[in-house]
């Protein structure tokens, strides 16, 4: 087997907020294998996002801090990493893309100083070298007239522009993981299909392991390898994205897969489609989480060990965090 | 189920002025929404599709003159709501409601939730008294599956999907006939999502309701619409009906859009390749195109599509604005 190149051991991560100190990720195991696409999907507050910023070191302290576990990238456990190394790292080795591009990128800068600033903090390239390889990049990401789109400023660039302005930063310094948390949700659908296949193309060019953010199953479908699903804090359901969503054994994955109105066969003629699978209720806020499940105040298959204790994550190469999953198997 | 065209709009344009760029420059033109031409039979759920800046939501509130258009004509129940006086078109409103995309911003944060439902059957219905608009909002609140004992709380002690209940609820106090949805779910959690529009199928079909339903997500639209309309630019670019739309579609604007849409059928372990992607974001409608607002991103274009305006041809179940339409 490969050696992964990213390992998340046993993280939790916590939280001190006015209810007191809350558990936003509780023991969560990943790998992410050199060059494969990772999805990690879950409803807002599911703890996507931490995990992210968590592998970037970014988790802001206080309120937040890593409260055990480990990070292990290419065998370096970077949870014990300082600020320094942490900044070399970052941007160099693993680099971000985020959901919001106006927001990530600085108004009063151009695109292709923003590119150039990247490139000359990791790189030794003179300000002149950087322009340089900043177009090219620009050119990579499929801007077209690069020239002049490397002197606009974001505010003169639609929004997939303003994401491909992003991905060239990201992969400016032709790191082995880059982060995307929720890339396109904020762009319009035909925008987004480019950003994926985008993301794809890079992924082959350069080799680049992906961990994907994001709440869209039809995007898992089309871009992930492997895929893990998280609720309120952990890891419930792990394995190849075929397993997952051809076969999905723990209850939520069903009913994220279920509840989502993707394109399907017409039935033909006047039929509709049947109704969507519902999952009731709502994430539980993570202060009242209790012993057991936390899935099963919203589980239709929960039963009384469910409320009691909390199931681990069992399995080989398909694995699910679930008691009823269990005795369905057996 | 009855065919009677409930709502007919004709020609209907929008367009806005926009500030000067400098002292003496001329005042641009935004052209929102341009000849557009749909009609919505009772108890069905007509879809405006399309992405940002299409016009679509643009089109929908001009319709039911929450914006002022510039031509055309709107026919609701066979009388023009262009054509009458505004005391005529405050009585109709009780027959055209409206949800909101963002929970959030449509609920007011003072006051309580029950009052917020009871506010439309207060202007509307003042002939009911006191104890039958409250009676009234109970019943409403258990129709979109809220707790009377809630109606007391505030917006903010509630979840997005809760709020966008009592948004529902507001919209079907008075009893209407017309609902325009403006991307209703677009904002909620994705199991959320499932919930509300499980909730907006089940009161229309209770309720003979017809939506206006906007969206820019195929897979909900799919879901919900009987029939769409396809808008691009300010134009209807294809009208279908929703077998005919999703699988023979005809303009290549809409084959792109349902080959962007999620499908849990296109795997990356089977290798997939996104066939007809569109280059490029759309034109501004500040500065619209000569021929086909698409051409500048069509993979199927022509010399005579950058010259010349298609128009909309066909028939009921379909019609394209495309001279060089899929088979």
């Amino acid at each position: 087997m490969t050696e992964p190149l990213l390992s998340i051991r046993d993280l939790k991560v916590e939280f001190s907020t006015r209810h007191g100190q809350v558990t936003a990720l509780n023991g969560i195991d990943l790998d992410l294998l050199p060059g494969e696409t990772l999805g990690i999907v879950g409803e807002s507050g599911c703890g996507k996002s931490i995990t992210a910023l968590a592998t970037m070191g970014l988790i802001p302290d206080p309120p937040g801090r890593i409260a055990g576990g480990r990070i292990v990238f290419d065998g370096e456990d970077i949870t014990r990493a300082g600020a320094r190394r942490l900044r070399s790292l970052r941007g160099a080795d693993i680099s971000m893309i985020f959901q919001e591009p106006m927001t990530s990128l600085n108004p009063v800068f151009t695109a292709g100083d923003q590119i150039a600033e990247a490139i000359m903090l990791h790189q030794s390239a003179s300000k002149a070298e950087a322009d340089r390889m900043a177009v090219a990049l620009l050119r990579t990401v499929g801007i077209p007239e690069p020239e002049r789109r490397a002197r606009s400023f974001p505010h003169e660039l639609s929004g997939g522009m303003r994401q491909r302005v992003m991905i060239a930063i990201a992969i400016s310094c032709r790191p082995r993981i880059l982060i995307a948390d929720e890339p396109t949700t904020a762009l319009d659908v035909t925008v987004q299909a480019q950003i994926f296949d985008l993301m794809r193309d890079i992924q082959q060019q350069f080799g680049v392991a992906i961990m994907l953010i994001t709440h869209d199953m039809g995007a898992i479908a089309e871009m992930a390898d492997r895929v893990a699903v998280m609720y309120a804090g952990r890891i419930v359901e792990k394995g190849g994205a075929d397993a997952i969503l051809d076969n999905p054994r723990h209850p939520y994955t069903r009913g994220l897969i279920g509840c989502i109105p993707v394109l399907g066969k017409e039935a033909g003629g006047e039929k509709r489609m049947p109704p969507l699978a519902e999952i009731p209720g709502i994430v539980p806020p993570l202060h009242l989480l209790g012993q057991g499940c936390a899935f099963a105040d919203r589980c239709p298959l929960a039963f009384d060990r469910c409320r009691a204790e909390s199931p681990a994550l069992e399995g080989d190469s398909h694995k699910v965090a679930c008691f009823a999953a269990e005795m369905e198997a057996a | 189920m009855t065919t009677e065209t409930l709502l007919d709009v004709r020609g209907l344009s929008v367009r806005f002025a926009m500030p000067r760029k400098s002292m003496f420059g001329q005042r641009p033109v935004l052209h929102a929404v341009r000849d557009v031409s749909f009609s919505l039979r009772a108890g069905r759920t007509l879809g405006l599709v399309g992405e940002s800046g299409s016009g679509k939501t643009t089109a929908a509130m001009a319709a039911i003159r929450l914006a002022a258009a510039q031509s055309g004509s709107v026919l609701f129940d066979g009388v023009d709501l262009r054509k009458l006086d505004a005391e005529a078109m405050r009585q109709r409103r009780r027959h055209l409601q409206v949800i909101f995309q963002d929970p959030y911003s449509s609920l007011n944060p003072r006051e309580r939730v029950g009052a917020i439902v009871r506010e439309p059957l207060d202007l509307m219905m003042p002939e009911l008294s006191r104890s039958d608009r409250e009676e009234r909002v109970r019943e409403l609140f258990g129709l979109v599956g809220l707790r009377p004992d809630q109606m007391a709380l505030f917006p903010h002690q509630f979840s997005g999907g809760q709020r966008q209940r009592v948004s529902i609820a507001r919209a079907l106090a008075t009893n209407p006939r017309l609902i325009v949805c403006d991307e209703p779910v677009s904002a909620l959690d994705v199991a959320i999502q499932a919930q509300i529009l499980n909730l907006l199928r089940r009161l229309q079909d209770d309720y003979g309701l017809s939506y206006l339903f906007i969206s820019h997500d195929l897979g909900v639209v799919q879901f919900i619409c009987d029939d769409i309309a396809v808008m691009y630019l300010g134009q209807i670019v294809e009208f279908a009906d929703r077998p005919t739309l999703f699988s023979r579609p005809r303009h290549p604007y809409t084959a792109a859009l349902l080959s962007a849409a999620p499908s849990l059928a296109r795997r990356k372990s089977a290798g997939y390749i996104r066939e007809g992607a569109v280059k490029g974001d759309p034109p501004s409608p500040l500065n619209i195109p000569a021929g086909c607002a698409f051409a500048s991103r069509c993979p199927r274009v022509q010399p005579k599509c950058r010259d010349e305006r298609p128009v909309l041809r066909g028939n009921a179940a379909d019609s394209v604005a495309c001279h060089y339409p899929l088979d």
